[in-house]
């Protein structure tokens, strides 16, 4: 009687969605004391997983991470002790610490990563090994390619005005779109140590009537979208020969005082494609993780379109409350995390059988979110970029079901280190973030108004 | 000590110590003994306890020479007896027998053994006191004279009677430490230390405590105080706060020496002597008593005499009432003021009206049984009381007219605002700030596309921003002295021209920096130009059709200009404030309120034709602000206190709104066209149905400083405000499709942010022309985006 009072038990049963983690043998629920917190739950499992090297583990809880003991927690929720709780558990995700900032000359709008682990690298066909290098894409309309150790290994000067995106296509090809409403494909010859590496324009693709803010690729197809504000969505074809000759109305004029000398001589190229039925201008654009014929594009219409890229088609709208100015695909549930100017990120349900448009909405920042990116390691996990100056990584799991919809609260604010940790500025003023980038091997990679390139990553 | 006490406690028991003078001789010797080695008289031992009163004395001289030895009082004991001293040195009061004070009846034994009787072992000077003086041998064996002492009684004329025999003075006991004796009497004979009591010597006090101790040491003799039951008694009464003594009367009667009757003469106040007419009879009144005196010999006045039979008969006479029936004969008359006729009867009252059967009158018997009962006792209706009470209760209570009152909820009566959240979507949170400017920035523009913001400010530049991110793509300085009045976008969507309002000029700038596409651009220089030619045609027709020199010049500007992207200038007589687009383009409207002639204050200007027109010969008030009706061919113009309404295609007055403000700042019309919101400096925002009439719908009175712009949101049911107190304010304004209904206005949020800068707050404020987000433009010399 007495042994039961000081130390009261609950049953819990554990259970997790990761593979690599999966308890041995199914203990069923297990009678653990309510005293227990994060961390000898962690030890516990990692007990019953008979592992080596312990692995850090975090427990959700009713969709929520467990911050307190276990005791605290079901008095907070008013659960009683006789319940078997559903415990998850999940691989910690370890605090992304700041590593490095690389100073630009003008706010920073679009970061890159390549690496042995990044997507751009998985095409690569020798298996050599590709340095870590970081892409970054500034409004002083150039383009830069930073080494680990926070030198510009190479610089690409064609834009005639801001850069809004840049993304590898391949370790060698680089493509970037901005404001002058092309796209341009850049040969990049990473060198050896000590010889000097170069970025060298190969293709201009002209037909974006107004600026170009986003761009997705898809390398093993050899597909760019763009999106751009002429409420287009333009389907690009890496490939010289594969493309279309470039409409004349929208070449530079040469008549201009301003000689663009150069342009000339290298080839220009037009769309494939120009997908039209948006309202308004397009903010993002991304393929889908899983068929590459088909794309998902926010616009600032309110809208999500699904386009098949096959027929050109739009196949889908999902009409939302606000403009969206950011869309990830999740290829695990389906969903689109999409950033909004309303200062959440909605996770808008595609499929035509979806009964809810918004599965579910992760509030936290207080300006737009504008960039999205998903954690290398986890399907579950993603971060976000926004105007008001932090990044925030979501777990998907944590989920708290609101009296209307399902909200989710964020795991991690990184804030500019620019900042200094003084306090957050109004409206993010010169600290907005505009781009984010999370790659395995780097970290998450994030780039914005304070002219600034900033690498976190959690320390394993 | 002990012997003392022993003293004492036989004194009391036995009046008069008179059996001591047998051994005068011996204890004369005593006394030489004494006063050469001191200290020997006083200590005693345990013997004289023990012993009777009647042999002490012997056996005093006897114990002295033993123990002598033991005199010489320890320190510990000097000790003890300092501390003793002090104490009753503090406590005062005790160094006085309270019987000399009460003059009680043992007063002579007292004062026979009080302080002063510890000289007696010494000199045996009892029975001498009673001599007068007598002689006696001193040490050297010469006479000395010795004096009775003084007995300090009531008959004794020394009032010092309380002063202590010992006469040391004020100096502290502890000088005579180093010396057996304590001080000097009155005779200068020292005053021997009282004996210190030894540890036996105190077991026996202790044990046989001899009646009236008190253990406490008188300090001007060293010696033990004693208190008898008297004195006990009278300090019980002291403390009870009670007359101390028997029959002693606290309050005696006041002998009056001085004072009271009789003795007015021996303490007068004044020494003045008495006034004669103290002494001689008033005149006056002797004055009274004659006129008396004469009236009474003139028989005025008569000596009472009692009244008479007859005199009372006529007494009564007189005060009976005679009554006189004047409407006895009366005959009755038609009326007449001079006639007043006789009053009439009252009705018939309850007595006279009531008229019961006989079977309820009681009959004889009855009235008899009736009468003969107690006044008391007499049955009376029963109720007749609670009846009573009851009807005045009614009467008290019960008010004639039940009134009905009303239970309104004065909350029910306010109109049903819907709340602002069902009103969504609004702009809430500032979004982006658009830093740059140096000096106030007053005025701003959104594309037409909703992506870029243009402002001109104090500093003479015009920039171009992105407007979420907030990035400055562009900027041109048109001047270095004058500000930009009015920077605005040209509504259409083909072309991507700014117009901008800086001194005199207005320059047309298609903005560089890939902010247009090159098929804008060449639409935008197209539509520039065009002008040109046209201008060129017909420059003769209108030299020679009008003799007025034109007033406006439309000129290219300088090729520096040119370059950076300023295709075309006007230069008007005075420097516009206000520029306004018709919705194709083409037309647009300034205003120059800082004109000499009214006439020129609003020109309207065709782009395509470079033409400018001064529509108003002659205009009534000054001009402040213009606009266009999207749909209709109506021109509005505002002046200080008036909105004109114009017909330009019949040209002619079509309407005059009198919004009932002091100064006019800005007019918006609401995209339907029907609806007109003016802001004014007097802080009033004021909406006007065109379709109800010349005086405002509604008139919002929310901001504390003057409102310096109003806008309507080109699509969503919205306008907002812009005020010099540095805030902007978001309504809900919702316009019906019909007539029928009147327009809801709901405050929605009031925007704070921008800084009050030399009293100036937020100069501009504009929609975004599809999202509900609004820019304003500040005096701080900053741009806001709210979402």
């Amino acid at each position: 009687m007495e042994t039961s009072t000081t130390t009261a038990k609950v049953k819990i049963h554990l259970t997790t969605r990761s593979e690599d983690i999966q308890l041995p043998v199914e203990t069923g629920p297990i009678l653990v004391p309510t005293e227990l917190r994060r961390y000898q739950l962690s030890t516990l499992v990692n007990t019953l997983l008979e592992t080596v090297q312990p692995v850090p583990l975090e427990f959700l809880v009713n969709g929520q991470f467990l911050r307190t003991s276990l005791d605290e927690y079901l008095t907070q929720n008013g659960i009683s002790a006789e319940t078997t709780l559903n415990v998850e558990y999940v691989k910690a995700l370890i605090p992304p610490l700041h590593v490095a900032s690389y100073e630009h000359d003008d706010w920073v709008s679009a970061v890159d990563v390549l690496s042995n682990s990044a997507r751009a690298a998985q095409t690569s066909r020798s298996d050599d090994l590709i340095p870590e290098r970081i892409l970054s894409g500034s409004y002083d309309g150039t383009i830069r390619i930073w080494n680990m150790s926070s030198e510009v290994v190479a610089t690409g000067a064609a834009h005639t005005a801001a850069i809004k995106a840049a993304k590898f296509l391949s370790p060698t090809q680089v493509v970037s779109a901005g404001i002058d409403r092309t796209l341009r494909l850049w040969k990049y010859d990473d060198a050896a140590v000590g010889s000097a590496s170069t970025l060298t324009a190969t293709l201009e693709l002209y037909g974006h009537k107004s600026s170009i803010d986003n761009i997705a690729v898809h390398s093993p197809s050899s597909r760019i979208l763009s999106a751009s504000s002429d409420h287009t969505v333009g389907v690009w074809s890496t490939r010289k020969n594969d493309a279309p000759a470039a409409p004349e109305s929208l070449l530079p004029i040469a008549n201009k005082r301003r000689k663009l000398s150069n342009t000339t001589q290298r080839p220009q190229r037009g769309p494939l494609s120009l997908l039209s039925g948006h309202q308004s201008q397009v903010s993002d654009v991304c393929f889908d993780e899983k068929d590459a014929t088909v794309a998902y594009s926010t616009s600032w219409d309110h809208t999500v379109k699904t386009w098949d890229l096959t027929t050109s088609a739009c196949v889908d709208t999902r009409t939302t409350a606000q403009s969206l100015f950011s869309i990830l695909h999740l290829p695990e549930t389906g969903l689109l995390a999409t950033g909004t100017s309303a200062r959440h990120i909605s996770l808008i349900d595609p499929r035509a059988s979806a009964t809810v448009i918004s599965a579910m909405t992760l509030r936290g920042h207080t300006n737009a979110v504008v960039s999205l990116a998903q954690d290398p390691n986890s399907n579950h996990q993603i971060v976000s970029g926004s105007h008001d100056g932090t990044c925030r990584v979501w777990d998907l799991r944590s989920v708290k079901q609101g009296n209307a919809e399902k909200t989710g609260e964020s795991v991690y604010v990184i804030e500019r280190d620019s900042a200094k940790g003084r306090k957050r500025p109004e409206a993010g003023d010169g600290v907005k973030v505009f781009g984010v980038c999370w790659d395995k091997d780097v970290g998450i990679v994030s780039g914005g108004e304070d002219k600034q390139v900033q690498i976190n990553k959690g320390s394993q | 000590m002990a012997q003392r006490a022993g003293q004492k406690r036989k004194v009391v028991e036995v009046p008069r110590p008179e059996e001591d003078s047998g051994v005068d001789e011996e204890l004369d010797n005593v006394v030489l003994n004494g006063a050469l080695s001191d200290d020997g008289e006083s200590e005693d031992e345990f013997s004289t306890e023990d012993g009777d009163g009647d042999v002490d004395g012997d056996e005093d001289e006897l114990d002295d020479d033993e123990i002598d030895s033991d005199e010489i009082p320890s320190s510990e004991d000097e000790d003890d007896i300092r501390g003793q001293m002090e104490k009753l040195k503090t406590n005062g009061r005790p160094k006085t027998p309270p019987e000399k004070l009460m003059g009680s009846d043992t007063g002579h034994d007292i004062n026979t053994f009080s302080p002063e009787t510890p000289m007696k072992p010494l000199e045996v000077e009892g029975k001498k006191r009673r001599t007068f003086t007598r002689i006696d041998v001193d040490a050297n064996g010469e006479p000395r004279y010795i004096y009775d002492e003084i007995e300090p009684n009531y008959d004794s004329d020394d009032s010092d009677f309380l002063v202590p025999t010992n006469t040391i003075g004020d100096i502290p006991l502890t000088y005579y430490d180093e010396y057996p004796h304590i001080g000097y009497d009155i005779n200068g004979r020292r005053i021997a230390r009282p004996a210190k009591g030894e540890a036996l010597d105190s077991l026996l006090d202790s044990i046989d405590i001899p009646e009236g101790w008190t253990g406490l040491t008188d300090p001007n003799t060293g010696k033990p105080m004693q208190l008898t039951g008297a004195d006990l008694e009278i300090l019980k009464k002291l403390t009870r706060n009670e007359a101390p003594g028997e029959g002693y009367d606290p309050y005696p009667d006041m002998v009056e020496y001085f004072t009271g009757k009789g003795m007015e003469m021996t303490m007068p106040l004044s020494a003045a002597p008495e006034p004669k007419r103290r002494f001689v009879p008033s005149m006056h009144e002797h004055k009274r008593v004659m006129k008396m005196v004469k009236a009474i010999k003139e028989g005025r006045i008569k000596p009472y005499s009692k009244p008479t039979e007859a005199d009372r008969e006529r007494e009564e006479a007189e005060q009976d009432f005679a009554s006189f029936d004047i409407w006895a004969n009366e005959i009755p008359r038609p009326d007449h003021p001079m006639n007043i006729p006789a009053p009439k009867l009252p009705p018939p009252g309850y007595e006279e009206s009531y008229h019961p059967p006989p079977e309820y009158l009681p009959d004889k018997q009855e009235r008899e049984a009736w009468e003969q009962q107690d006044e008391e006792d007499r049955e009376r209706y029963a109720k007749l009381v609670k009846e009573k009470f009851e009807r005045c209760l009614d009467l008290y209570l019960a008010p004639r007219v039940r009134r009905s009152k009303l239970n309104i909820d004065p909350e029910s009566l306010l109109p049903k605002l819907p709340d602002p959240n069902e009103l969504r979507p609004f702009p809430s949170v500032c979004a982006t700030i658009y830093k740059g400017h140096e000096g106030r920035i007053r005025s701003l523009s959104i594309e037409s596309y909703g992506k870029y913001v243009a402002t001109g400010g104090d500093d003479g530049t015009v920039r171009v921003w992105e407007i979420v991110s907030g990035k400055q793509l562009w900027r041109i300085r048109l001047s270095s002295s004058e500000a930009v009045n009015q920077v605005s976008w040209q509504p259409s969507r083909e072309t991507c021209i700014i117009a901008a309002c800086c001194g005199e000029q207005v320059h047309f700038i298609v903005p560089q920096g890939e902010i247009c596409n090159p098929e804008q651009d060449r639409r935008s220089r197209e539509v520039l130009d065009s002008g040109f030619g046209y201008a060129a045609s017909n420059a003769t027709k209108t030299a020679a059709g009008v003799d007025k020199p034109s007033s406006a010049n439309w000129l290219r500007p300088s090729q520096t200009l040119q370059d950076k992207g300023v295709l075309l200038t006007i230069t008007l007589r005075s420097s516009p404030k206000t520029l306004a687009w018709h919705r194709r383009g083409d037309y647009f409207s300034t205003v120059s309120p800082s004109t000499t002639s009214t006439s020129t204050a609003v020109a309207v200007h065709t782009l395509s034709k470079h033409q400018t027109q001064y529509p108003f010969r002659r205009l009534k008030g000054l001009a402040q602000t213009v606009c266009f009706h999207p749909s209709k061919p109506l021109f509005f113009v505002a002046t200080r206190q008036s909105i004109r309404i114009y017909d330009l295609q019949q040209q002619r007055l079509e309407k005059q709104l009198q919004p009932g403000a002091q100064w006019i700042s800005a007019i918006s019309l609401h995209p339907l066209g029907s609806n007109l919101l003016v802001s004014s400096y007097d802080k009033r925002l004021l909406w006007h149905d065109l379709d109800l009439g010349a005086t405002p719908y509604k008139t919002l009175r929310y901001h504390s400083k003057a409102i310096r712009s109003v806008q309507f949101h080109p699509s969503l049911p919205l306008f907002a405000d812009a005020s010099d107190d540095g805030t902007l304010q978001v309504f809900h304004g919702n316009v019906m499709g019909d007539s029928l209904d009147n327009a809801t206005v709901v405050p929605l949020k009031v925007l704070r942010g921008h800084k009050v800068v030399k009293n100036l707050g937020v100069l501009d404020v504009e929609w975004h022309p599809r999202e509900a987000w609004c820019v304003s433009a500040g005096a701080d010399g900053v741009a806001r985006l709210w979402t």
